[in-house]
Order: structure tokens, then C-alpha cells, then sequence
């Protein structure tokens, strides 16, 4: 493991809701240390194909490798275990814990254990390290000063930045965003994903990443991947992209 | 007026009682409602268990110490009450034995309730909600039914008495005074540990799972051992709760372990308390443990003041208490806080340690 070009990689994938094929043979490839985009109009199947591959839905065929490990059917928790988490187009906040414990949770802690949790002279060192890594992205992301707040006081724009603040503070080899930056105020997408590229190039990690704001989103992108109806119709880099007659014609047709 | 006046009087010390073992129960009841979201609605199960232990194991044990006889035949009505009696009298001579075997009689219920609540989370793991709670008052109904009716386990209907392990604290009001205080500093410790678990990586966990159990899946929770940690946990508690409160009335019946007592009642006192705060379970079993009291002890007078019989208030009671709450409060006197696992002081001195010193006006408002 860790010698592969690809992080992930699926082979042709399939999800069905009855008669709908929702991913339709994907075969998609992330390379290591890159962000990779994924786009397409409504309904084309992306985020079915990023719950397919953590987990959240069982596939119907293909297989799913990621670093190197055939991690096809696996329960989303040992998913996250291997080094793959990914955030939910609509989040899903713990909606009574605070903004800090939101993103705590998504920190391994031998507190976990419950033999260990009432004794916290076991795990507070570790607590620690957490609580600041936690802060260092909730700086990031602008959440800093809501720390203490409970999540269900947050709003919309917040909500996303939490569900990014959780993926990124894990440390995973990959992260997938489902729509990050959806309703989130154009000022602060940017330094979001800038933010997200220099995590790239600081760290050895990877981004899969789901945008339908190609505008401000593709810039950031080092490859490009187009589904529509369930099947990917094009791929490349930006560039190429922007100019495959096939992607006008989906924009332009939706 | 002693010390031991004041707090033989009868009404006070039930509260007392009724208060000390309630919180047990509803501590755990807390554990797994509160913080897992699972749908207990058979707490009588466990609570039974550990009261089973204390009517049909500790008895032996002490029979077999003193070489009295302990199989079968203990729980035969015609000999056990003379038994235990005499066994009583010998235990009173002895405070180590005494005190080992009430440490003893609550290891045991831990154990055996901590592995029915294990059983309990493979239908937990595989049914939807409303069927899961069917389910698990079902299984409380189920060891009533059978403890009622096989006589060799615990007397059957007769039921079996039970030594006493708190009679070398001496006789009359002084034992019961000593019981219910002993009996109550396990509950605050009870209260202490559900507190840990509370501020702590693990109760967090349990929260995150309850709120939004998909996203903890995907954030590394394995929900099939987290349910099954809390129901283990849970589980013992009760066992704990229902072995103590059969050790401090000295006997053991079945159909005292009645849904009524020791789940809904337990589900009233914590939705009033604040479901998921440790605190409001204190408040709301308090509350209770008083309006119960009370009615019980003046059921005569109520009866003649208003037309109910007052042996039916205490259902009325249960019923229009929750809806009352879930109309009009549904959070709880005491509505869940966050909770840190670290101090807070440490968090914002880390806090302090990321953004730099000049954060004071950057804070949120709060409201
Ligand atoms: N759980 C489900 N059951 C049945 N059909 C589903 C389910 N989830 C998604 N679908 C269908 O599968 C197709 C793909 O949906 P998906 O959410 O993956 O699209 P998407 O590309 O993420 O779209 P969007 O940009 O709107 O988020 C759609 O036709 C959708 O209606
Ligand atoms: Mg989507």
C-alpha cells in the first residue's frame, strides 16, 4: 500500500434504485496528492457514487479500491478506518453537541473505550492535541468564534463549513466533498478551496471533490471528471474541459 | 430529637429510598435514551435480574457459607422464611460478611445484567425503532412471567425473603435509617460515573451517534459496538438498582417488578428531569420520589377528597405527567448543556494558544 498512482480507484462500479441505474459502470481514478473534480447536472449520480464507495449504499457490481485495498461493501466506520472519510451535501450535524465537539468527534481518542472514558488522566493528553487541531480548522473555515455553540444554532453557510471542518480535521488520505461550497458566500468558497489546495500540497493528502459551481470550483481542480445519467460522458484537465463540446451540451441542455 | 429520629421518620426515609434507587434506574435509563437514542422501554428486565440475584443467589451463597441448605429446596416457602430468618441473625453477627456479600450480590447483578443487556443489542441492532421498544418491554414482561411462575428460581409466586445484609447496622429504624444512606451513597456514585461517562470521548461518541448516526458511521463509530457498550453499561446499573432496593425490603416477589415501577415510572422521571442531563435525572427523580411518596402515604385521604381510587392515581399520574411534558416541555426542567470532556478553562487556553491573544472581541454573543 501507499506505492499505487491511484488513491482511488473504482472499477465498473454500479448503484441501482430499482429500474434507475443511478451509476452506471463508473470507472473513476484519483490519483495520490491531487484534487479531483467531480461534476455534472442534477441527478447525475455523484453523490450516489461517493455513498457508494464509503459505504453508506452497497454496490450492485464492481469494486471499489482504495489505496491499494479492496474496500468494496465495507461499513462506512472501517471505510473511515482505512483513511477515507467524505462530508454530506446536506449536512448532517450533531445537532446538540457544540461546534468544537462536532469536529472532536470526528477524532479518534482512546476516551472512546468505555473502561478508559471515566478515568480522564487516560486520554486528556490526547484530548489536547485534539481540541487544538480542532481550532486550527475551525480558524480556518471561520468558525472559531461559534466554538461553543451548538450546532442547531448554526446557519446554512455554517453548517457546510462544519461538515468540511469534521472531514478535514480527521487527516484522512482522501476526503470527498459533496458540494462544499453549495450556498456558501463566494468570498469564503475561495478561501476555502484554497485553503483545501494547500492542504494538497502541504500534506500527502487527496480530494475528491463534487462541485456544480464549475465558475469558482474548477480552477482549483487538477482533473476533471463529468457524469451525467448515471455514466461518466467526459474527463481531463480543466482546460480540455472547458471546451468538451459534450459538457457545453449538458450545461447548456439542463 | 436524634439524628436517627429525624430520619426514621417513615415518610422522609421513603422519599429517601424511592429517591436513592430511582436514580439508579434512571441514571441508566439516561444512559441509553438519553445519550444513545435507543427505545428502552423494558428497564424492568435488568432491574428484575439484579433484584432475581439478590432473591435467588445471595441467599444460597450465605446458606452454603453456614451450611445450610442452599439448592432446590431454599426456595421453598415452608422452609425459607425460617432459613432466612435464622441466616439473618447470623449475618447480623458478622459486618465483613455482611458487607461482602452486598458488594458480591451488586458484582453479580452488574454481571448478569451487563450480559442481558448484551442480548438485548442484537434486536437492538436489527429492528427499526418501534418495533426495537415492543420488543424490549416484551422481554421485561417475559422474566416476570417466568420468575412468577417456576417456583425453584425464587419462590414463584410465594416469592422468597431474603437475607438481610444491613442488619448489623442494628434493629428497628436504625437498619433502615443505615440502609437507605448506604444505599444512597451508591447512587451518587452511580450519579458520579454517569458524569464521567458524560464528559468524556465515549459520551460524546454515544451523543454523536443519537443526533446523527449516519455521519458518526461515516466519522468512524461503529454503532453495532457503541449500542451494544451502552446497553451492557445500562444494563448492569439497573441490575444494581433492582438488586439493592430487593436487599433493602429484605424479600423478593416477582410481581413487584412491574412495568409500571421500574420502566414507565423511570421514563417520567427522566423526561421531566431533561432526557441526556445527568442533573436533570437528580431533579426529576427528586420531584417524584416526593409526589409519590406522598400519594401513597395519603391514599386513604385522597381517595376520600376526590373520586378516584387513589390505587389508580399513580397510573393517571405516570400518563398525564408525560404527555404533560411532551406538550409542554419536552426538553425537561433541564434541558441537555453541552458538555466538555476537558476543563473549560484548558480548552480556551488552548484556544487562546491557536487565534493568539486578541480574541476576547471576536467571541460570539451568546444567546
Ligand atoms: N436513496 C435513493 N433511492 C432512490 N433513488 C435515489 C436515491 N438516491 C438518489 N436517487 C436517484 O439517483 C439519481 C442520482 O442521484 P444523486 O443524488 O446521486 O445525484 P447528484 O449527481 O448527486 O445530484 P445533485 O447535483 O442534485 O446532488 C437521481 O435520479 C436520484 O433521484
Ligand atoms: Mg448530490
Amino acid at each position: 500500500m501507499g506505492s499505487e498512482k491511484y488513491i482511488l480507484q473504482t472499477d465498473d462500479l454500479v448503484k441501482r434504485f430499482g429500474g434507475l441505474v443511478a451509476v452506471d459502470h463508473v470507472n473513476l481514478r484519483v490519483k495520490r496528492n491531487t484534487i479531483t473534480m467531480l461534476m455534472g447536472p442534477n441527478g447525475a449520480g455523484k453523490s450516489t457514487l461517493v455513498n457508494t464507495c464509503t459505504g453508506v449504499l452497497k454496490p450492485d457490481g464492481g469494486k471499489v479500491i482504495f489505496d491499494g485495498q479492496d474496500i468494496t461493501g465495507w461499513p462506512p466506520h472501517e471505510v473511515y478506518r482505512s483513511g477515507f472519510v467524505r462530508t454530506f451535501q446536506i449536512p448532517l450535524p450533531f445537532q446538540f453537541l457544540t461546534v468544537l465537539e462536532n469536529v472532536l468527534v470526528a477524532l479518534p481518542n482512546s476516551g472512546e473505550n468505555p473502561i478508559k472514558a471515566p478515568i480522564r488522566g487516560l486520554w486528556d493528553k490526547e484530548e489536547e492535541e485534539n481540541v487544538k487541531r480542532a481550532f486550527e480548522i475551525l480558524k480556518m473555515v471561520g468558525l472559531d468564534t461559534h466554538w461553543n455553540w451548538q450546532a442547531f444554532r448554526l446557519g446554512g453557510g455554517q453548517l457546510k463549513m462544519l461538515e468540511v471542518s469534521r472531514a478535514l480535521a480527521t487527516g484522512a488520505k482522501l476526503i470527498a466533498l459533496d458540494e462544499p461550497i453549495g450556498g456558501v458566500d463566494p468570498a469564503y468558497a475561495d478561501n476555502i478551496l484554497s485553503n483545501i489546495r494547500r492542504l494538497k500540497e502541504t500534506l500527502d493528502v487527496s480530494f475528491l471533490l463534487i462541485e456544480h459551481r464549475i465558475d469558482i470550483a474548477l480552477p482549483y481542480a487538477d482533473y476533471v471528471y463529468v457524469m451525467d445519467r448515471g455514466a461518466v460522458i467526459a474527463e481531463g484537465i480543466p482546460d480540455e474541459i472547458k471546451n468538451n463540446p459534450k459538457v457545453i451540451d449538458v450545461y447548456i441542455g439542463e | 430529637m436524634g439524628i436517627e429520629d429525624i430520619f426514621a421518620n417513615p415518610l422522609l426515609l421513603n422519599i429517601l429510598i424511592n429517591f436513592a434507587v430511582g436514580l439508579i434506574v434512571t441514571i441508566s435509563l439516561n444512559l441509553e435514551v438519553g445519550f444513545a437514542d435507543i427505545p428502552q422501554f423494558g428497564r424492568v428486565l435488568t432491574v428484575l435480574m439484579g433484584a432475581l440475584v439478590a432473591g435467588g443467589i445471595t441467599g444460597r451463597i450465605v446458606a452454603s457459607i453456614y451450611g445450610k441448605p442452599s439448592g432446590v429446596e431454599y426456595a421453598n416457602h415452608l422452609i425459607n422464611y425460617k432459613l432466612v430468618d435464622e441466616l439473618s441473625r447470623l449475618l447480623a453477627q458478622s459486618p465483613t460478611l455482611s458487607i461482602t456479600m452486598l458488594v458480591l450480590t451488586l458484582i453479580i447483578a452488574a454481571i448478569l445484567g451487563g450480559i442481558v443487556g448484551y442480548l438485548c443489542s442484537y434486536p437492538a441492532l436489527r429492528l427499526e425503532e418501534a418495533y426495537l421498544g415492543i420488543t424490549l418491554l416484551a422481554f421485561g414482561d417475559v422474566l416476570q412471567l417466568v420468575v412468577w411462575n417456576y417456583d425453584p428460581i425464587a419462590g414463584g409466586t410465594e416469592g422468597v425473603m431474603i437475607p438481610d445484609v444491613f442488619r448489623w447496622i442494628g434493629t428497628g429504624p436504625v437498619r433502615f435509617v443505615g440502609a437507605t444512606f448506604i444505599i444512597l451513597g451508591i447512587a451518587l456514585l452511580v450519579f458520579a460515573y454517569a458524569e464521567r461517562i458524560a464528559r468524556s470521548p465515549f459520551g460524546r461518541s454515544l451523543k454523536a451517534m443519537r443526533d446523527a448516526p449516519l455521519a458518526a458511521e461515516v466519522y468512524g463509530k461503529d454503532i453495532v459496538a457503541l449500542r451494544a457498550r451502552v446497553l451492557i453499561i445500562g444494563g448492569a446499573l439497573a441490575a444494581m438498582g433492582g438488586a439493592l432496593w430487593a436487599l433493602y425490603t429484605g424479600s423478593f416477589k416477582a410481581v413487584s417488578y412491574s412495568r409500571l415501577t421500574w420502566t414507565f415510572w423511570p421514563w417520567a422521571y427522566m423526561m421531566l428531569g431533561g432526557t441526556g442531563n445527568n442533573v436533570g435525572m437528580l431533579v426529576g427523580v427528586l420531584v417524584f420520589s416526593i409526589v409519590r411518596t406522598l400519594i401513597y402515604t395519603y391514599k386513604d385521604l385522597i381517595g376520600s377528597v376526590i373520586p378516584i381510587n387513589p390505587n389508580w392515581l399513580e397510573y393517571m399520574l405516570v400518563g398525564l405527567v408525560i404527555i404533560a411534558i411532551s406538550l409542554f416541555r419536552p426538553q425537561g426542567l433541564l434541558p441537555e448543556k453541552p458538555v466538555f470532556a476537558l476543563p473549560r478553562k484548558k480548552i480556551e487556553k488552548i484556544r487562546k494558544a491557536v487565534l493568539g491573544e486578541n480574541i476576547e472581541e471576536s467571541e460570539a454573543k451568546e444567546s
